[in-house]
């Protein structure tokens, strides 16, 4: 046993140090051999890649015993545990084969910022799926506060003012205002499933339907009648635009704001979940429902505080899509909520409530994001796209099962 | 008492003119919340004026019940001619049939009844634009700029690289943009290339992300234009340029952007220079025309030679470029 | 041929850390009626489960008219001529009586149903039962009684040999019984054979030919009811059968006596449920154990969930160390002092899919945390000195609690309580389903508690326990007190005369 443990250890050292070596050898001859436009970062990738599972294999702790027995899982267990990161790994591989530029810097960067509102309301929707829940009014609150907070967002000077006697406020005020709308949505929500037992599919199915009808009705309003929202104020579209960084090495694009405030919120939520009463509650309340009752814990409190919170993280999603894109529609976010569970899923939260991490949804909604836009790279067609979402979420779907029954 | 209360709904918007003027024109709109006929109509006000007419224009709810009420109050009230936004297209005969019956002429506008339809009375008309004109504008803006700026051109092939934005799969002006905008594109002379297309549902947020992609698998250098067959997705691939610093204002890293519809962040764009050109649905022109006709009409003046097909009057698009705000 | 239709031999089973059935034998005889007897927990479901093939038994065999059979579903026992009616009836509430009859088994071809034969052949089955059902009504609509009479109809359809009867007249009324009683003799009388399960002795000795006893899982002996003479069984006979065993010392000493001081007082409660609970009423004093004995459905269970705050109480008055105290949610019993160990262990207890760790701290959360946000360090310090306190054998604290015995996830459970520093801790079944030595350390524990000043409520249907732990026990039968007994005044005759007190009918029967 103890052989395996340490053997394993040092073939990830090893592995990394390998990848390591040859990026660096990579990064220096690709130049004067010309290969620049053939491999692009390439070299950067391996040292990364190299770099941290080096440091990872060298640093990873003595197991116990027990968990050593848990590691020590059959090759074929392993496939199916992994099957989608692998199918993802195959993609990528494909993907740089038959379009090199994939191999870039500016790529990964896009793609974390893509991820970055996605991840956000992943994260809220994990709290409803943790109580074995779930909320389709997601995509319509992320649409109602895009349009709520661009809508007093606009320059004096644009032609088509929404509100066309709005002083220029200050930015914090309409992102407030965008948010705690989609919290007292998020209210309902909760109200409709804690006080009357609903099943949360039904209950934020009707708030879905309200809040679009509710959202439609604003933006229809007189002097706007359902044009896009645009002319948004540079202050505000810099919160989706902004890049830090930029130019600070030779073509390096910078990081969009979007991926340190979605760091941060993984943060905080992960905070949330591992350190407070609340967050044990919520696992409490997923794993057994009962058992969380007879404990003594106030379930009603935290139904409510579970979809409050989700709500409020689709509108700080929706507050950013509206300041990436500088406009905003009524139908923006629209099915963005079932994109979310999907990567939830993938990500190894079980629609049977009482599991989910952090880590895991940020996986899950990278896996998506990759696939997604490694698919758009090569120009697959939008139809074909469909196709291998529905299948990536029913094979996630059905590991999930089987992992669940071994049990 | 739907009567009455259609009756009073007239003379509350009423937009009257001249009060002894000799021609009375009944108008109905299907809605008046939708801004485009909201510009309809002001073109409308504004021509009779010059005509020295009497228009009276009614808004029909978007119910057609309400419209056909509003047309037997017109022709009871005595009007000379009518002018017809009709609330469902397939839906006008008995519109057309009243007007036959009580024997004034009628044009509609915006929303076109069948020709068969159109058939049945020798004095309706219509007066509308042609969904794949605004296509062929798109294009000539493209082919326009080309021949202006030849260093647009980047890798000096002759040949116009270009990425398409596409509407609703199957949508006719989705149909109708996409293909005649390439079409104008050859007619200038240019070859037009499509190195990227994809359909990204009149969105701006999905023709964002779409656009990116194309900019990071193609390389931003490669694209010579891009082609939107609406403005929010023309905006959704200028912010995706933005983000890749094309379109700033650096005259080396700048990509044509053109779309359709002329609406008022596609102009603020343009303004900044982010954007090409649009084509705009030229309400103006259409509005104008239509009391133009209906006077004639009313007149008995001998239409036949604004006309074609003894039916239509075809208002063009028209071209929307930096500083013809 | 054998003179038995079933012979079941030597049937043993076990359980992780427990043996549910040891030599377990059982013979019935063709065109009989078996009642089979013992307390809550002896084995009796245990062993109708491996007849009916939802269990498979460790060892022992079955014949069924002389041949050696092998069941291994639910299905094949139905193949074989078993049908078993099962205490809780779950019929499809929204589709047709005679659907329901005839469910999985359609007449019909080719997978079109004929509904016309199944009406009339539910029709003729229900005319021989002298049902008077429509076969159209919905079965939701249908009383328990009429439920439970279809379910015969389907066994009798079925050709069914044996038919196992599992309490069957729990929710029936006397007609009820009486109707019951008049069908299992007709059927009786064409040969079927009934395995009848029931604690209401004077049914038994009215509707069986034999008895057959179990005890803890062991074969105690088989009866007949009357002997070549006539003369009949006693109700006390039976009842030393099913209780009867040595005391040896599987408890631990009790030291030091109640104190007097009244720390709760219950005062004519009643449920909000009519079938439940009523008028309930008695002291718990300080440092007192107090057990609460009775069958299924005496509603222990349901007054002590009452008093946590999980189900209505209608009315009477409870006071709390003389204050009025109203239980409104299991939240507020918490914080008045109160714990509760429920009965089912997996449905309201643990929470399986999280470790012990969290298991152990989540009813005492807001002790750890400030502001909401918890103080990891001493949620583990504190998790991990209970644990070790009541010996939870585990290889860590973050281990899955649904990997661990019984008896360890219950000592998760005691353990969780204790944390809260309750007064008054109700333990319903607090050793259901673990093993001896186990059951000694919660004894040892309880007695602890008791010794640091606090009370215990013990619901138990083990009698020893209930007789061995308790400083007094009060006895229920169908929602009402039916007596108190102190310490050495109790037998298990004393207990079960009180616990069987309404569960008779008429007096009809010699006692």
């Amino acid at each position: 046993m103890a052989e395996t443990k340490s053997r394993s250890k040092r073939l990830m050292t090893m592995g990394g140090l390998i990848f390591l070596a040859i990026g660096i050898i990579l990064y220096f001859v690709k130049e004067p051999m010309g290969l620049n436009r053939k491999i692009y970062d390439l070299p950067v990738f391996l040292i990364i890649i190299g770099a941290c599972s080096a440091l990872k294999g060298y640093m990873a702790k003595e197991k116990t015993e027990e968990e050593a027995a848990l590691a020590g899982k059959t090759f074929s267990e392993f496939l199916t545990n992994n099957a989608i990161l692998l199918a993802m790994l195959v993609l990528v591989v494909v993907i740089c084969i038959l379009q090199p530029r994939f191999m870039q810097i500016r790529v990964a960067l896009d793609i974390l910022t893509q991820s970055s509102t996605k991840l956000i309301m992943a994260l809220g929707i994990c709290f409803t799926l943790l109580i074995a829940g779930t909320d389709l009014s997601a995509g319509r609150m992320v649409g109602l506060s895009a349009v709520v907070s661009a809508s007093m967002m606009q320059t004096a000077t644009y032609a088509n003012r929404f509100f066309p006697d709005l002083p220029q406020v200050a930015v914090w005020m309409p992102i407030v205002i965008a948010i705690l709308a989609c919290m007292v949505f998020g209210a309902l929500n909760g109200f409709l499933v804690a006080k009357y037992d609903m099943h949360p599919f039904i209950a934020t199915l009707a708030v879905q339907v309200i809040i679009y009808g509710a959202c439609s009705l604003y933006f229809d309003m007189p002097p706007n009648n359902s044009q896009p929202i645009g002319g948004i104020r540079p202050d505000f579209a810099q919160l989706g635009q902004m890049r830090l960084f930029n130019g600070v090495y030779r073509g390096f694009p910078g990081i969009s704001i979007l991926i340190p405030i979605a760091v941060v919120i993984c943060i905080v939520i992960w905070f949330i979940l591992n350190k407070t009463v609340f967050g044990k509650n919520v696992y409490a309340i997923g794993g057994n429902r009962e058992a969380a009752v007879v404990a003594g814990i106030n379930v009603f409190r935290n139904i409510m505080g579970i979809f409050i919170l989700a709500s409020c993280l689709y509108g700080v999603a929706g507050v950013l899509e509206a300041a990436r894109t500088a406009g905003a529609t009524n139908n923006y976010g629209n099915g963005y909520e079932l994109d979310a569970i999907a990567a939830c899923v993938v990500g190894g939260v079980s629609l049977n409530g009482g599991i989910g991490k952090v880590g895991g949804i940020i996986m899950g909604v990278l896996i998506f994001t990759i696939i997604q836009y490694g698919l758009q790279f090569i120009n697959v067609s939008p139809m074909w796209q469909q196709v291998i979402k529905g299948v990536i979420i029913a094979v996630a779907v059905a590991i999930d099962l089987t992992k669940y029954r071994r049990k | 008492m739907r009567k009455i209360f259609v009756t009073a709904l007239i003379i509350a918007l009423t937009l009257s003119s001249c009060a002894f003027a000799d021609v009375k024109i009944g108008s109905c709109i299907y809605r008046f919340s939708d801004a485009f006929m909201l510009r309809f109509r002001n073109a409308m006000t504004a021509e009779s004026v010059n005509e020295k007419a009497e228009i009276i224009i009614a808004d029909s709810l978007n119910d057609q019940n309400t419209q056909d009420a509003q047309v037997d109050d017109f022709i009871n009230s005595g009007v000379n001619v009518l002018i017809i936004n009709p609330v469902d297209r397939m839906q006008s005969q008995s519109i057309i049939d009243k007007a036959k019956s009580a024997n004034i002429p009628v044009v509609f506008i915006n929303r076109e009844p069948t020709a068969e339809m159109l058939a049945t009375y020798d004095r309706a008309y219509y007066v509308g634009a042609k969904p794949e004109e605004s296509g062929t504008e798109a294009g000539e803006l493209i082919a326009n700029y080309f021949k202006s700026h030849p260093e647009a051109d980047k890798n000096k092939d002759g040949k116009i690289q270009f990425v398409m934005l596409r509407g609703e799969n199957g949508h006719q002006d989705m149909i109708a943009r996409s293909k005649y905008s390439v079409e104008a594109i050859k007619d200038a002379g240019f070859e037009p290339v499509e190195i990227a297309g994809a359909i990204a549902n009149w969105d701006k947020l999905q023709a964002m992300t779409i656009m990116n992609a194309f900019i990071m698998s193609l390389g931003a250098e490669n694209i010579e234009a891009v082609i939107a067959n609406n403005d929010e997705m023309a905006l959704g691939a200028v912010e995706a340029l933005k983000a890749n610093d094309y379109n700033k204002g650096n005259a080396e890293m700048y990509i044509p952007v053109v779309g359709v519809d002329a609406n008022a962040s596609a102009l603020d764009a343009m303004d900044r220079g982010e954007m090409l050109g649009t084509v705009l649905n030229d309400a103006d022109g259409q509005g104008t025309a239509a009391v133009k006709l209906a006077v004639a009409l009313a007149n008995g003046k001998d239409v036949s030679g604004q006309v074609v097909d003894g039916k239509y009057i075809w208002v063009p698009y028209q071209k929307v470029t930096r500083g013809e705000k | 041929m054998s003179e038995y239709l079933l012979e079941m031999k030597n049937i043993t089973k076990t359980f992780p850390g427990v043996k549910a059935l040891d030599n377990v034998n059982l013979n019935v005889r063709k065109g009989t009626v078996h009642a089979l007897m013992g307390e809550n927990g002896a084995g009796k479901s245990t062993l109708m489960k491996c007849l009916f093939g939802i269990y498979e038994p460790d060892g022992g065999e079955i014949y069924l008219e002389g041949q050696k059979a092998s069941i291994h579903s639910a299905r094949q026992a139905m193949d074989k001529g078993i049908a078993m009616v099962h205490q809780e009836l779950h019929p499809i509430r929204f589709r047709s009586v005679m659907e329901n009859v005839y469910l999985g088994r359609f007449p019909g071809h080719m997978g079109v149903v004929d509904h016309k034969a199944m009406y009339d052949k539910t029709k003729a089955l229900f005319d021989e039962l002298e049902l008077d059902v429509d076969p159209l009504a919905l079965a939701g609509e249908q009383s328990a009684a009429i439920l439970q009479m279809m379910e015969i109809a389907r066994a009798v359809d079925m050709k069914a040999k044996i038919i196992i009867l599992d309490e069957p007249t729990s929710s029936l009324s006397d007609r009820e019984v009486d109707h019951l009683f008049k069908i299992i003799n007709r059927l009786r009388s064409q040969g079927v054979a009934f395995v009848y399960i029931s604690h209401k002795m004077k049914e038994i000795l009215e509707i069986s030919d034999e008895i057959t006893v179990m005890r803890d899982g062991t074969y105690v002996g088989t009866w007949p009811v009357s002997n070549e003479k006539g003369e009949k069984l006693t109700i006390d006979f039976i009842i030393k059968q099913m209780v009867g065993r040595e005391m040896t010392n599987q408890f631990p000493a009790r030291e030091g006596k109640p104190s007097d001081e009244v720390v709760l007082k219950v005062e004519n409660v009643c449920s909000t449920a009519k079938k439940s609970f009523q008028n309930v009423s008695f002291e718990l004093h300080r440092q007192e154990i107090l057990g609460i004995g009775g069958l299924v459905g005496a509603q222990r269970t349901e007054f002590v969930e009452a008093l946590f705050g999980l189900r209505g109480i209608a009315s009477g008055e409870i006071l709390l160390n003389g204050a009025r105290y109203s239980a409104k949610s299991p939240g507020f019993a918490k914080s008045k002092g109160l714990a509760l160990l429920t009965e089912e262990r997996r449905a309201t207890g643990i929470f399986g899919i999280l470790p012990i760790l969290e298991n152990t701290v989540i009813a005492n959360q807001r002790n750890y945390a400030h502001l909401g946000i918890l103080n990891d360090s001493k949620r583990r310090v504190d998790a991990d000195a209970e644990c070790k306190k009541l010996n939870v054998k585990t290889p860590s604290l973050n281990t899955l609690i649904q990997n661990l015995s019984g008896g360890n996830q219950q000592k998760v459970l005691i353990a969780r309580w204790l944390l809260t520093n309750s007064d008054i801790l109700i333990l319903d079944e607090p050793t259901r389903g673990i093993d001896v030595g186990a059951k000694y350390e919660i004894y040892n524990i309880m007695l602890e508690q008791i010794a640091q000043g606090k009370s215990i409520i013990m619901i138990s249907s083990e009698m020893p326990e209930l007789m061995g732990m308790s400083d007094r026990i009060m006895v229920m039968c169908e929602g009402r007190v039916t007596g108190f007994l102190n310490k050495g005044e109790y037998t298990q005759e004393k207990v079960m005369a009180l616990a069987t007190q309404f569960a008779g009918r008429k007096d009809n029967t010699a006692a």
